[in-house]
């Protein structure tokens, strides 16, 4: 595909400059043009407004010179064109001497008017004998040839630094999981044992055939390096590369908690960009001082039981000790994904959950990568695999199981208020536009006689929804008492 | 001493290896349905815009649109998704690179600088 748009452009290039590749010599002969060099127009025609266009005449004045000097003198050897122009006010002044005065009647042989008179256009830009005037086009070219450049530099590197993840990840993968890498393509799961590249910046990996786990889908996030734009405008805000690992559970395989934890300024993003962090985790995020966890992190959490939980010895001294490579890490029975913006007047179905584990780590070299640091991510894949089988084993207690549901029980009836609310509302304009429509219909009807019985049957109908609203209200009121 | 070895061996194959009834799930791509938030429209938006630049360079006779136009074709090449009909992207670059040969054809004079 790259040659062929190579190929386009040099056609397209070839084709705006094969219009103008005529034998033009260089145009700096235009300067050094004297009266002289006009002779021969003098003998044609006398006017001294001789307007001069077109290309300048290098190439018939050497010829026409020696044909006059031919007369009297000696030939002038013709060398090249410029050595004769050197002398051109003293060959004015021979080539006048030679002819009859009377020849010349009324001509008054003077320099200055002729200069003052004669108009010099300007040789229009396309015509003149230098590419120095497309400076633009080629600047535009060159431009392209460099976003090419950097596209094709760019797609190798995020290339060399996929395979070198996969390659130092590969053993530990292929040992805890049964499929390694499956596109999706194929009816049956198929293990490709491949990276599935989504994008010149991203590639997918999907994992499964494991307990405690239904599956893990590993993106590794690169940089855009193949778009030069991307690149120059890392250049003012430095980003890194990331890994984002989402690992789903089956519903034995996790007791219900929310728990988050990872930089500050990841963990205030996700509190409010989260669905479920936002419900269960409504606290600001607590410092983590007390698992002697680094100042840079924080943590989210339901309660103060499932921290304790999650975070034993080992699991702090992962995070302690890669601290700056992670970005967040959130254990959630409740994930479905960010907020989702909803529209005015649709009633809310509650989204549907499922039992996630999310990692986000940072490639170190915050963007100069290198193929030898995607070793350094092999001991968080470590921790991956040990928080699947930790969470698979920590159960909450009585209370705090008790807790949990509760909070749970708390935000489906939230949900369910607010979704209430908008469904009685939709139910209302519907009622309403079905009335409208009633009575436009009764009020088109010409016939007078149908008009009122059709007004009749919509009175009778009323009436009866009354009475059964009414009949409601009542078992109601009984059944209170 | 053999017996111990082969139950050392046996065992770490084991530990290594799922066992038989874990089941395989087979990968299924997020529908971009449910999170439009996470798909880059940088595409799609600088698809459109060279179109519209290259529509601007051809009926206008302007090179400098011609010319972006055919910027924002290889941006647009450059961030899509593999996934991405190729025949959009195709028609794309031969627009902007149209664009460019007819406003040249038309008036082959140097593109001047607009200062």
């Amino acid at each position: 595909d790259l040659r062929l748009y190579l190929l386009l452009t040099q056609v397209s290039c070839c084709q705006v400059w094969g219009r103008y590749n005529d034998d033009f010599d260089d145009g700096e002969d235009l300067a050094e043009f004297d009266d002289n060099d006009f002779a021969e127009f003098e003998d044609v025609n006398e006017d001294p407004t001789v307007e001069v266009e077109s290309e300048p005449p290098p190439k018939p004045a050497p010829s026409s010179i020696p044909v006059e000097d031919d007369e009297d003198e000696a030939t002038v050897e013709i060398e090249d064109g410029q050595d004769e122009f050197e002398d051109a006010d003293a060959q004015d002044q021979d080539m006048y001497s030679k002819y009859d005065k009377d020849e010349f009647e009324g001509y008054e042989k003077t320099n200055s008017p002729f200069k003052d008179t004669l108009i010099y256009q300007d040789v229009p830009a396309h015509l003149q004998n230098s590419w120095e005037s497309y400076y633009m086009e080629i600047l535009m070219v060159t431009g392209l040839l460099a976003y090419i450049m950097n596209y094709i530099i760019g797609k190798n590197k995020n290339s060399r630094l996929a395979q070198a993840w996969f390659n130092s990840h590969r053993e530990l993968l292929e040992s805890n999981f049964a499929l390694v890498g499956d596109d999706g393509t194929s009816k049956e799961a198929t293990s490709t044992g491949k990276l599935n590249q989504e994008n010149e910046h991203i590639y997918n990996l999907w994992c499964s055939g494991r307990v405690c786990c239904e599956g893990m889908l590993i993106q590794l996030k690169f940089l855009k390096r193949q778009d030069l734009l991307n690149v120059l405008a890392r250049m003012m805000r430095p980003t890194c590369d990331q890994v984002q690992i989402k690992v789903t559970l089956n519903d034995e395989d996790m007791d219900t908690f929310v728990f988050a934890v990872g930089s500050r300024k990841a963990m205030s993003r996700l509190q409010k960009e989260m669905q479920d962090l936002s419900e269960f985790c409504g606290d600001k995020p607590k410092s983590g001082a007390k698992y002697s966890l680094p100042d840079s992190l924080s943590i989210l959490s339901e309660m103060a039981e499932v921290s304790d939980g999650v975070m034993d010895s080992k699991m702090v001294h992962y995070i302690t000790n890669h601290a700056d490579k992670i970005e967040s890490i959130h254990f959630s029975d409740q994930f479905s994904g960010p907020k989702v913006m909803q529209e005015e007047g649709q009633p809310l179905k509650l989204p549907e959950t499922k039992k996630t584990l999310l990692f986000t780590f940072n490639v170190p070299g915050m963007g100069n990568t290198s193929p030898k640091d995607m070793d350094s991510l092999v001991p968080l894949m470590n921790m991956v695999i040990y928080s699947i089988d930790k969470v698979k084993k920590l159960r909450l207690n009585r209370e705090g199981k008790l807790k949990a549901d509760r909070n749970r029980a708390r935000v489906e009836e939230n949900f369910l208020k607010q979704t209430h609310a908008q469904r009685q509302e939709a139910a209302q304009t519907r009622r309403e536009e079905k009335k409208r429509a009633e009575k436009e219909r009764i009020m088109n009807e010409e016939d007078p006689e149908r008009q009122r019985r059709l007004e009749e049957a919509a009175q009778r109908r009323e009436q009866k929804k009354l009475e059964k609203k009414q009949m409601k209200m009542k078992q109601i009121k009984v059944k209170a008492m | 001493m053999l017996i111990n070895g082969i139950n050392g061996v046996f065992g770490s194959l084991v530990q290594a290896r799922p066992p038989a009834f874990v089941c395989l799930c087979s990968y299924k791509p997020p529908s971009t349905d449910s999170n439009p938030t996470l798909e880059d429209p940088t595409p799609d938006y600088m698809n459109l815009l060279g179109m519209i630049f290259s529509m601007c360079g051809l009926m206008l006779k302007l090179k400098w649109c011609a010319w972006i136009a055919v910027y924002c074709s290889f941006i647009s090449f450059a961030n899509s998704r593999s996934s991405e009909d190729t025949k959009q992207m195709m028609s794309s670059f031969m627009l902007s690179i149209s664009a460019v040969v007819m406003s040249y054809l038309q008036n082959p004079q140097p593109m001047s600088p607009p200062w």
